[in-house]
């Protein structure tokens, strides 16, 4: 009988599904109006040179101030969790906050619903990470008809490109290399095909400076709650210096040739900059979680792991490929579930960005520290 | 020597070995069932039912059943369905099959959106990849083999003259319509169990390219099948080999090395490939309609 009543509940979401889908349909039968006050460059303001992109610091400055009758709250998006958690620390109780993928789904593969559409078409501001990962999303949020600001938290920050595990060795090379426009357009291809690893929220550094981007964003379109909205940053940078050196202390138990880290997908990049790991290795050699491996590839990711001894292959509870299974079986080495991509439910041990960090810091360092 | 390591070196990794023996059974069951498909001219039945099986692997998920089993439930229905759909009314199969294509895969997309969390999993069985391929998996997949090649061994001779010849099997009072479902039920069964191996992507391959290649090859059933399980043991295997040396994604090497036998086959199969027939040399054995008018 309990599984009858599943059943019925079921049947009910498929009905909601199935009418979603036919307003999906209807909604993108209708033309699409090119660009309704919104420039077709934006996507500039996502681009991790923005920074230095004269005519996107206008944008920003001309930011007008909205009309907000009282007691209307700022509509903001916020495409993953951990970005919406960020925000939330910002905005308040000043802000109607609506967060697009959903707890435990990988941003790399999620698409959006029409209620998702709905929400993105009345926001007032549009926050994505940018840098490509959410890749099913970024063409969607390009053609929205509302007029809402798409910000990439990650406007201005330093980012490093993505060039196969051993980019993460050539750190300072890739760090300078990223502004120096003129060698990728020279075709320095040794840099050119991985474009700049989006996982930026694992250097603490990195959400301090969205914190300032979104702070300077909702106090743009809502002057009246600028102070409000100044002071949660300032709370929240300080909560963020802590935990900063609570990870450092963390991270200080674990001896410099243990730091080593064997991941589902590229996506540990920053961190292992931070905390002084070397990447030795990742099962989907990719900032992606959609590319797949090759049987050479996999063989020596194998041999690494013997050869250096790592304890653990970390992977995210967004991604959960049969390879990385069979691979630690084989290697005889653990897999640690972290938090990668999305924060935990809300009761669960990662429901905040500061809880994610310390959360995966602490797995990181209790498995390799054996 | 060097060759023979060449061949062995792989084999150290547990890994490739599992590879190598899931890829040499979904290169004998696909073939075997293919050579019967393409004579029937059922491909389409193939391409769609690697579809089809979505519904099925998203209610196994919520009912926390393994993927397969759901998989194949839903590959055996709708096999089951095509063929009810098509017997009974003036429907043609390709229309039936095309119907129940269309509606089976809307509605996994429209379960997997009210699950949207795991989404990825869902989609991980149809994007399945051969690296991945557990002890586990290898049983299943060698257990449906057996009882794909078993089934074909009993009924040999009535699929043969289903697929020659329909009206044949119904002058021989052969169970025509039960032999349809069979065959069918031993396609979904196959598909399902490529799917986990190969991926949707890529079953289709499995079925049809080295059975065209046979057909290209040889005159009658039995070697046909023979040389459609070799190319496709072969091409699934060299394609795992290339996957490890050369770096690429053992998927589409499999498929890619198939489809290069199936173009040079095609080109230069003795008799009947495009450069045989217009070397100047060999026009004197072919017909020559000039020839005769004179």
């Amino acid at each position: 009988m309990n599984f009858l009543h599943i059943q019925c509940s079921r049947y009910a979401r498929l009905r909601c599904a199935f009418v979603l889908i036919l307003l999906l349909i209807t909604g993108c039968v209708s033309p699409a109006p090119a660009d309704m006050g919104r420039d077709p460059e934006a996507a500039d303001m996502t681009d991790d040179h923005a920074e230095e992109d004269p005519a996107h610091a206008d944008r920003l400055s001309e930011l007008a101030a909205l009309n907000l009758a009282a007691g209307e709250l700022l509509q903001v998006v916020a495409s993953t969790n951990i970005i919406a958690d960020v925000v939330a620390q910002v905005g308040g109780e000043r802000i109607d906050l609506f967060t697009l993928i959903p707890v435990g789904a990988d941003p790399h593969s999620f698409e959006p619903a029409p209620r998702d559409l709905l929400a993105l078409n009345e926001a007032h501001a549009i926050f994505i990470n940018g840098l490509g990962l959410e890749e099913q999303i970024e063409s969607i949020i390009d053609s929205l008809e509302g007029a809402g600001v798409v910000v990439s938290v990650n406007t201005g920050v330093e980012t490093t490109e993505f060039d196969g595990a051993q980019s993460y060795d050539e750190e300072e090379e890739h760090q300078e290399g990223i502004h120096d426009e003129d060698a990728h357009d020279a075709g320095d291809d040794k840099h050119s095909h991985g474009g700049a690893d989006p996982h930026t929220w694992f250097s603490i550094h990195a959400v301090e400076q969205w914190v300032d981007q979104i702070e300077h964003i909702l106090s743009a379109l809502d002057p009246a709650n600028a102070d409000i909205y100044a002071t949660n940053a300032a709370a929240y940078l300080v909560e963020l210096e802590a935990l900063a050196e609570e990870l450092e202390a963390i991270v200080a138990e674990l001896p410099a040739e243990k730091r080593k880290l064997v991941t589902d997908h590229d996506s540990f990049g920053y961190f292992a900059a931070v905390y002084g790991f070397e990447v030795v290795g990742a099962v989907v050699p990719s900032v992606s979680t959609l590319a797949s491996p090759s049987a050479g590839e996999l063989a020596r990711l194998q041999d690494q792991i013997e050869e250096e001894g790592v304890a653990a292959i970390f992977v995210g509870t967004t991604v959960t490929p049969d390879i990385v299974q069979q691979l630690a079986t084989d290697a005889g080495v653990r897999v640690v579930i972290l938090f990668t991509g999305s924060l935990s439910a809300e009761h669960g041990p990662a429901a905040s960005y500061v809880d994610f960090m310390r959360y995966n810091m602490t797995a990181i360092v209790n498995a390799l520290k054996e | 020597m060097p060759w023979l390591e060449l061949l062995t070196e792989p084999l150290a990794y547990a890994f490739m070995t599992r590879s190598l023996l899931a890829a040499a059974m979904v290169g004998i069951i696909g073939p075997l069932l293919g050579s019967y498909l393409i004579l029937r001219g059922m491909t389409f039945l193939g391409e769609a039912l690697s579809h089809i099986v979505l519904p099925g692997v998203v209610l196994a998920y919520l009912l926390g059943w393994p993927l397969a089993v759901g998989a194949l439930a839903v590959g055996v229905l709708a096999a089951i369905g095509v063929n009810a759909l098509s017997n009974r009314s003036q429907i043609r199969e390709d229309t039936a099959i095309g119907v129940i294509l269309a509606g089976s895969f809307a509605l996994g997309i429209a379960m997997i959106s009210t699950v949207r969390s795991y989404a990825v999993d869902l989609s991980h069985i149809l994007f399945g990849n051969i690296l991945g391929v557990s002890i586990s998996d290898l049983w299943l997949t060698f257990g449906l083999s057996l009882l794909v090649m078993l089934t074909v061994a009993l009924f040999y001779k009535e699929f043969l003259v289903l697929a020659f010849d329909p009206d044949l099997a119904v002058v021989l009072r052969l169970p025509e319509s039960f032999l349809r479902y069979l065959l069918s039920i031993l396609i979904a069964v196959t598909i399902v169990t490529s799917l986990q191996t190969v991926g949707v992507a890529l079953v289709l391959a499995m079925l049809v390219t080295p059975a065209a290649v046979a057909q290209l090859l040889t005159r009658r059933l039995p070697t046909m099948m023979l040389v459609a399980v070799g190319i496709g043991i072969f091409s699934n295997v060299s394609g795992l080999y290339i996957s490890y040396y050369m770096n690429v994604a053992s998927g589409p090497a499999m498929v890619l090395v198939a489809t290069a036998i199936f173009g040079l086959v095609f080109l230069a199969a003795p008799g009947r490939g495009i450069l045989w027939q217009r070397r100047p040399g060999r026009t004197a054995t072919l017909p020559d309609p000039a020839a005769k008018a004179e």
